[in-house]
């Protein structure tokens, strides 16, 4: 029993962490990252000088990429919490391997998120107001709108996921405190570590802790998805009015957060060498339950599909124009990306390609994206109304938007890689004891 | 040993959890007051031999969770209905399912906020620093190895008798922690 030390040994994955070079591969990834953060700064300093105007929105198109992307990447967010959160709780094997980076995608996700409700309200530098403070004019928020849940929405949601993340990183920062040669690691780990030292009284707190905060992000990933969801179909637009829209909103995006995580699971393995700590099986489990979350999709697509023909002929007249209308290639590009290619994934052969699964997972993003474009944009073309402008296409002011939040999630999420342990040590220590125990 | 530095404790590193248990319950068994273990990954029999659990958090996190959701309700309640009724075409102003979405994510708030600093506050972090960090080898204890620490200084529980109870087990070494 001596010899098991091999067995708990994550000294490799703390080194990760502490080395002192990352290779060039890496430095030009963070560049070309912070170019896009870089482009993100431009965006919204252009927005902030010029206005609204230069986003290619106007009425009936009254939100586009704003909406699009802050629902897509919430989606990614919910996801990937979701997922990191079940594995925690349930005590699931296969949460060593991947809730750290599920957590930090999630993270990542929800910061680029949060950008956009503030970016969108026209006059950013005043999104305090939302919040309920002691005006001169003794006005306050007005808390029977969705609009106002979604801002306490946001915050709980960046707060939690970020506290979520933090609880379970206390004790492996401590681990790179007691490994780091250079003085000033060992200060700042040292510093958020919050001097843990490893009591076991502690552990005992901690893993309540861990636990309960995991426990708490599940009602409220279903609450923020939906609260964005009800922004919608508390509208009179015939295709948003439904009460399944919650429903549509917080299960598709499911499929893109696994895509993403799936993702990074295969871009860790081949750049870190940690294929001992996420091994085949992980990867297994992981493109399993991806396709499984695609076919829930599935499902939701064909609930959509009969509750549109069993609608009103209104409702029903604007889904068919969101399905073969002006926008119809983005939803049927959204069926086939987000539930039908991930069926793949059922093969075990595939499973273990990354030229497969890598194209699946972000594809799967990709569709989502279009989905919540077909959902925002395609679903205003029947209105109550005739419409007389031009259809809403986004301008290049919007998409170098998208691309500064696609900067500052890689960017946020190769700090990470850089900085703390990607997959939670102390988990895989406590994972491996109890696999030698007989 | 007499002309060393005065200690607080006497320290025993195991490579393995069992024996980690076993001197605890030795030591526990002895009436030792003052006692801790610490360990690279969660040990829940050590934490109950040392009468430590979880359950004081989960009550921390459900009552300030359910105190800032109330409070959340009770501030829109008198916010939309009292201090500035705005009638919106006839409907209700006391309209409370609406304002329950916002007090669950706000309780929610609360409690994973109150589920860390009441973890922290029980025990007793941040503190960064603590004498048995001193102690030779302790940088493994959140890598590989195992300690038990028991804490000298009441009469009748000196060095010698802590060392002697801790050499039972068999520990990979045993060292005197100084007083920081």
């Amino acid at each position: 029993m001596s010899g098991a030390q091999g067995g708990i040994d994550t000294r490799r994955i703390a080194d990760v962490a502490l080395a002192p070079r990352f290779g060039r591969g890496f430095l030009a990834a963070l560049a070309a990252a912070a170019l896009g953060v870089l482009l993100l700064c431009y965006a919204v300093v252009v927005l902030l000088v010029v206005g609204l105007g230069v986003w290619g929105t106007n009425v009936p198109f009254v939100w586009g990429f704003d909406l699009i992307n802050y629902v897509w990447w919430i989606g990614i967010a919910n996801a990937a919490s979701l997922f990191a959160a079940v594995l925690v709780i349930r005590r699931h094997g296969l949460r060593t391997a991947v809730n750290r980076f599920a957590e930090a995608a999630a993270l990542a996700a929800v910061l680029a998120a949060a950008l956009y409700p503030i970016l969108h309200l026209g006059r950013p530098w005043l999104f305090w107001w939302v919040f309920p403070y002691p005006a001169t004019y003794e006005v306050w928020p007005q808390f029977r709108s969705a609009l106002i849940w979604d801002f306490w929405g946001i915050m709980s949601h960046v707060v939690v996921t970020s506290l979520f993340w933090y609880v379970g990183l206390i004790p492996d920062l401590a681990t790179l405190r007691d490994r780091a040669r250079r003085e000033w690691q060992r200060r700042v780990y040292g510093l958020f570590a919050l001097g843990w030292r490893g009591s076991v009284q502690h552990w005992a707190r901690h893993q309540a802790a861990y636990r309960l905060v995991a426990a708490l992000v599940l009602p409220l990933l279903l609450a923020a998805q939906t609260i964005v969801a009800l922004e919608f179909a508390v509208t009179l637009v015939p295709d948003w009015h439904q009460a399944r829209l919650p429903v549509h909103v917080v299960g598709t995006g499911i499929p893109s957060g696994l895509g993403v995580v799936l993702v990074l699971a295969v871009l860790l393995r081949a750049t870190l060498g940690l294929e001992r700590y996420i091994d085949d099986a992980d990867m297994d489990l992981l493109g399993r339950l991806f396709a499984a979350s695609a076919l829930a999709c599935a499902l939701i697509y064909a609930g959509e599909i009969v509750t549109a023909l069993l609608e009103n002929p209104r409702t029903r007249e604007a889904f068919l124009s969101r399905a073969f209308g002006d926008y119809a290639p983005l939803y049927w590009g959204a069926a086939v990306l987000t539930t039908l290619l991930p069926q793949l994934l059922w093969w075990r052969r595939l499973r273990h390609i990354p030229l497969v699964t890598v194209p699946l997972g972000l594809g799967a993003a990709a569709g989502v994206w279009l989905d919540r474009f077909s959902l925002v944009a395609g679903g205003l073309v029947r209105d109550h109304l005739p419409r007389i402008g031009p259809l809403y296409a986004p301008t290049a002011a919007e998409w170098i938007l998208l691309i500064g939040t696609l900067g500052l999630f890689v960017l946020a999420l190769l700090l990470f890689a850089r900085f703390v342990p990607v997959i939670s040590m102390f988990e895989t220590r406590h994972e491996e004891s109890e696999r030698e125990a007989p | 040993m007499s002309a060393a530095p005065p200690i607080c404790g006497v320290i025993a590193e195991f490579d393995r959890a069992e024996p980690m248990i076993g001197a605890l319950r030795a030591a526990r068994a002895a009436g030792w007051p003052d006692l801790d273990a610490y360990s690279p990954y969660p040990v829940p029999d050590a934490a109950k031999i040392l009468g430590a659990h979880g359950a004081p958090v989960g009550w921390i996190a459900v009552g300030v969770g359910l105190f800032g959701a109330a409070l959340q309700f009770g501030v829109q309640v008198w916010l939309n209905v009292f201090d500035y009724p705005l009638n919106v075409g006839g409907r209700p102003l006391f309209a409370w399912p609406l304002f329950l979405p916002s007090a669950m994510i706000v309780g929610i708030l609360w409690g994973a906020v109150a589920a860390l600093v009441g973890m922290l506050a029980l025990n007793r972090l941040p503190r960064l620093h603590h004498p048995v960090f001193a102690a030779p080898g302790f940088e493994r204890a959140s890598q590989d190895r195992f300690f038990v620490c028991l804490f000298t200084g009441r009469p009748g529980f000196g060095p010698e008798a802590a060392a002697a109870l801790l050499r039972d087990h068999r520990p990979l070494r045993i060292a005197e922690v100084p007083r920081a």
